[in-house]
């Protein structure tokens, strides 16, 4: 809310490390109300919480036995979805007053588990992407208690195809899966190279995208829109996408007449292409900013701590190559409301990128004001006229009348919404974001509108049937102090 | 005011059949239904003159043995905290006005209090240079703060409170790390005492007015300085707190006058008076859970009431015998605590009964 008091100009991109947190890590990430940082240990195989303000840990989570994969927060912050090497995803209420928290649940997979992730509207339905290569969607509210593998539908010419290679159905590994931002859609990404689309809801197959040249998909990330996805794959190369609008599922009585329902096939062509021409460097990781104005990707580059930034409002120019010293990066993630980015190096630490304000020295003294240049003054025609005090003060009373509103709090999503900056669809308003969408996003692009057509509104009543009770402002973060001699540390 | 809302329906009545008669002569049949509803919107014009707070003395508290610096109620609404010079902070029991236990550690006398937002810590700032936070339940410290090389004057605790701001007399401001005790980051922030410290809502911006006449807004995460208020000549500011939506900020000055400022448009946007407040640090506070007032103590020995838009005083509350320099507002219910300095040395609980009620 103080944006623009702090930073007068536009929200810049984070140019320089202000702190490093030594935790050990194999990678952190922000969580959604931008408080948090939560921290994979790469030794103890347990979670630590940080709190941003104080740059302390407040929280550990210890029950896995093997590294740690992926950790994903629920929409509020409340729960924590760990997976792991060890087989299982572990849900951590972190409202619990105990010490380490009690599991919320956990998910017993056959397989290491490669990531896991909650829907973005409700933390009782979970994505899960195993090592073998399979995907499942794990429902656990009581009403629809499932576990159901996502399928890549196989079409006819295709089976023939292999029929003939003398091998039987071939379905090529998993590699990536990921919500969309309205958790309407899984994105899926596979070893051999195409994006495919499923219905949260439904499990079915919407459409294929084969994406030339690309080789196996390697992680994605959307833009808070969920109309932009950036794809890390195996040909070193990052890509951008615009999706196109998907039809709605078939109604199931469609689906008993067709044993194969219909899908988009279609190749997407990347706006954009985002590479290193010189050393050809892969990436390890790479996010947009909260206003989907910057893509930041962090160099796979054994040699140093490499993040690269690049301005996708102006046709994805490279902004700037940020330098982060000589541990390699491993990992790197955007903070969801403000200009910050928290880069994992592989010897376990944790830098906190910011973007330094330079120091306005004007603002010590009252009632004066930095110009950049010089400015020619010009003198009002009145300036200097003597007024009537009593009218002087009557005009000062009149203003002194105007109604002053001192405890309505305007929220992130309604500052947009009254701000007229549309990057808000019926559906994106909702629970489901209300963060990220402050008065930064002055840019908006017209693809980031989304559509809301009858189909969304079904998708997200399925959603929240049986809400969770990750409700903001209900529960409260129980601070765990360690002993007196660590504290020195921090 | 009943007789004015009947001379309010009686004079609409005669415009409208009057217009009416002009038009059509045969209409006043029909009009039949207007002049029934017509005595429906007087009401919101009768109500013109805004309702007023009528708070009444329900608690004297007595127990203080030397002059009172601040009174705070806990947000969840159950405890009153109260210091002054002698050293303890005393908890009080707002509802009943029954002393229930003194927090004691402190080698000096103590200025300013604050309450964690879970109601379970209790901060307290003295001239002994340290800031002790109490566990309220056992009343044990928790934790010594130290750090301020003068007397610590203010401090508060951030929404989440997982950070507390205190100011001191050497004119530094202390951003403290409240679950570990440890000073966070130091901003020489003024030349003279630092009178009051307060976090905005998000915690993102502090707001420190001083001796030295200047309020000055600090971005928290850098310590940057981000804007100097100055009202210019002799209003030395005292005391400044941002409004509860944090768009505003509240100073009360020398000059016998609080103001409201935009701080984002370096704009006074309304000046409440009538007060007396030259000498002493006297604090006001928001009155949001009733009407939306402004509540101060004032050098008179009364507590002064100001309707929030308007300007005009709408209540003075009499009963205290000496300077009233600490007021604090219920964060639920209308109720007011004031504490007066010497030769009084009570807390006042004043309520405003609800509609029905009393």
């Amino acid at each position: 809310m103080n944006e623009s008091l702090i930073n007068p100009f536009t929200l810049s991109h984070p140019t320089a490390v202000q702190t490093s947190l030594f935790a050990g890590a194999t990678f952190a990430k922000f969580d959604p109300t931008g408080r948090f940082i939560a921290s994979a240990a790469r030794l103890a195989f347990s979670v630590q919480i940080w709190d941003l303000e104080t740059r302390a840990p407040i929280r550990w989570l210890d029950g896995h036995v093997k590294a740690i994969t992926n950790i994903d927060w629920s929409r509020n912050s409340r729960y924590l979805l760990t997976s792991s090497r060890d087989w299982n995803a572990i849900i951590w209420d972190l409202s619990s007053p105990c010490d380490p928290p009690q599991r919320h649940g956990s998910l017993r997979f056959d397989a290491p588990v490669v990531s896991a992730y909650f829907h973005p509207k409700n933390s009782q339905i979970i994505l899960a992407l195993l090592a073998t290569g399979e995907a499942y969607v794990c429902d656990l509210r009581k009403q629809n208690r499932s576990r159901i593998e996502l399928l890549e539908t196989i079409t006819d010419e295709g089976i023939e195809e292999e029929e003939n290679n003398g091998q039987g159905v071939m379905r090529s590994p998993m590699t990536v899966a990921r919500f969309d931002p309205t958790g309407k859609n899984i994105f899926v990404g596979t070893a051999s190279g195409s994006i495919l689309v499923f219905n949260t809801r439904t499990k079915t197959m919407i459409a294929r995208h084969k994406i030339s040249g690309a080789g196996a998909m390697k992680g994605f990330d959307f833009a808070k829109s969920g109309r932009r996805l950036v794809s890390n794959s195996s040909d070193r190369t990052l890509r951008q996408f615009i999706l196109p609008s998907y039809s709605n599922p078939p109604t199931d009585t469609e689906l008993l007449e067709q044993s194969q329902p219909p899908f988009l096939d279609l190749e997407l062509e990347p706006t954009h292409r985002f590479n290193d021409p010189i050393n050809r460097t892969a990436w390890h990781a790479m996010c947009y900013s909260p206003d989907g104005d910057w893509l930041a990707g962090g160099a796979a580059d054994p040699s140093g701590h490499k993040i690269y930034i690049w301005d996708i409002s102006n046709d994805g120019q490279l902004a700037s190559p940020l330098d982060g010293g000589r541990e390699p990066l491993l990992h790197l993630h955007w903070h969801p409301t403000r200009s910050l980015l928290a880069s994992t190096t592989n010897m376990g630490n944790i830098l906190i990128w910011h973007h330094p304000n330079p120091e306005r020295w004007g603002a010590f003294a009252g009632g004066f004001e930095e110009v950049d240049e010089n400015v020619e003054y010009e003198e009002r025609e009145d300036e200097f006229d003597i007024e009537d005090e009593e009218v002087q003060f009557q005009r000062k009373m009149k203003a002194e009348e105007e109604e002053v509103d001192i405890d309505t709090i305007v929220t992130g999503a309604q500052a947009a919404v009254l701000g007229g900056l549309g990057t808000l669809s019926g559906n994106m308003g909702g629970a489901a974001t209300p963060i990220g969408t402050g008065p930064s996003g002055n840019y908006s692009m017209d693809i980031d509108k989304l559509g809301s057509g009858m189909g969304d509104d079904i998708e997200a009543a399925w959603a929240e049937e049986e809400p969770d009770t990750d409700i903001r402002g209900a529960w409260k973060m129980k601070v765990i102090m360690d002993s007196e001699e660590a504290s020195e540390y921090y | 005011m009943d007789p004015l809302a009947g001379m309010d329906d009686s004079s609409t009545d005669d415009d409208t059949s009057s217009q009416a008669t002009e038009d059509d002569p045969q209409v006043p049949e029909n009009q039949a239904p207007p002049p029934a509803t017509a005595p429906v919107p007087p009401p919101v014009p009768a109500a013109g003159p805004r309702e007023k707070p009528h708070y009444a003395l329900r608690h004297t508290l007595r127990g203080h043995t030397q002059s009172i610096s601040a009174v705070k109620f806990s947000p969840d609404g159950k405890l009153l905290a109260s210091c002054g010079a002698e050293k303890v902070v005393k908890i009080w029991s707002p509802e009943t006005g029954e002393f229930l236990r003194n927090l004691s550690g402190h080698t000096q006398g103590l200025s300013d209090i604050s309450w964690s937002s879970d109601s379970v810590y209790l901060a307290s700032a003295s001239d002994d240079t340290t800031i002790r936070i109490w566990d309220v339940e056992t009343g044990m410290t928790h934790k010594l703060l130290k750090g301020h090389t003068k007397w610590v004057f203010c401090l508060n605790y951030n929404t989440v409170s997982n950070l507390l701001v205190s100011g001191g007399c050497d004119g530094d401001v202390r951003i403290w790390n409240a679950a570990r005790g440890k000073c966070m980051k130091t901003l020489h922030a003024h030349m003279d005492y630092v009178t009051a410290v307060h976090f905005n809502k998000d915690a993102s911006l502090i707001v420190s007015c001083a001796l030295d006449g200047l309020i000055r807004i600090w971005n928290t995460s850098d310590g940057q300085c981000l804007k100097t208020l100055a009202e210019g000549h002799d209003a030395i500011c005292q005391h400044v707190q941002f409004s509860p939506n944090s768009k505003y900020i509240l100073s009360t000055a020398h000059d016998s006058t609080i103001r409201l400022w935009d701080y984002q448009t370096t704009r006074c946007l309304k000046v409440y008076k009538g007060h007396v407040n030259a000498k002493y640090c006297i604090s006001a506070c928001f009155s949001v859970t009733g009407g939306k007032w402004i509540v101060a103590g004032s050098e008179d020995h009364k507590t002064y009431i100001w309707d929030l838009q308007t300007r005009e005083i709408v209540q003075v509350l009499e009963g205290h015998t000496d300077i009233v320099v600490a007021v604090a507002t219920h964060p639920s219910q209308n109720m007011i605590a004031t504490g007066s300095i010497d030769s009084d040395l009570a807390i006042r609980i004043w309520v405003d009964p609800p509609v029905g009620g009393s």
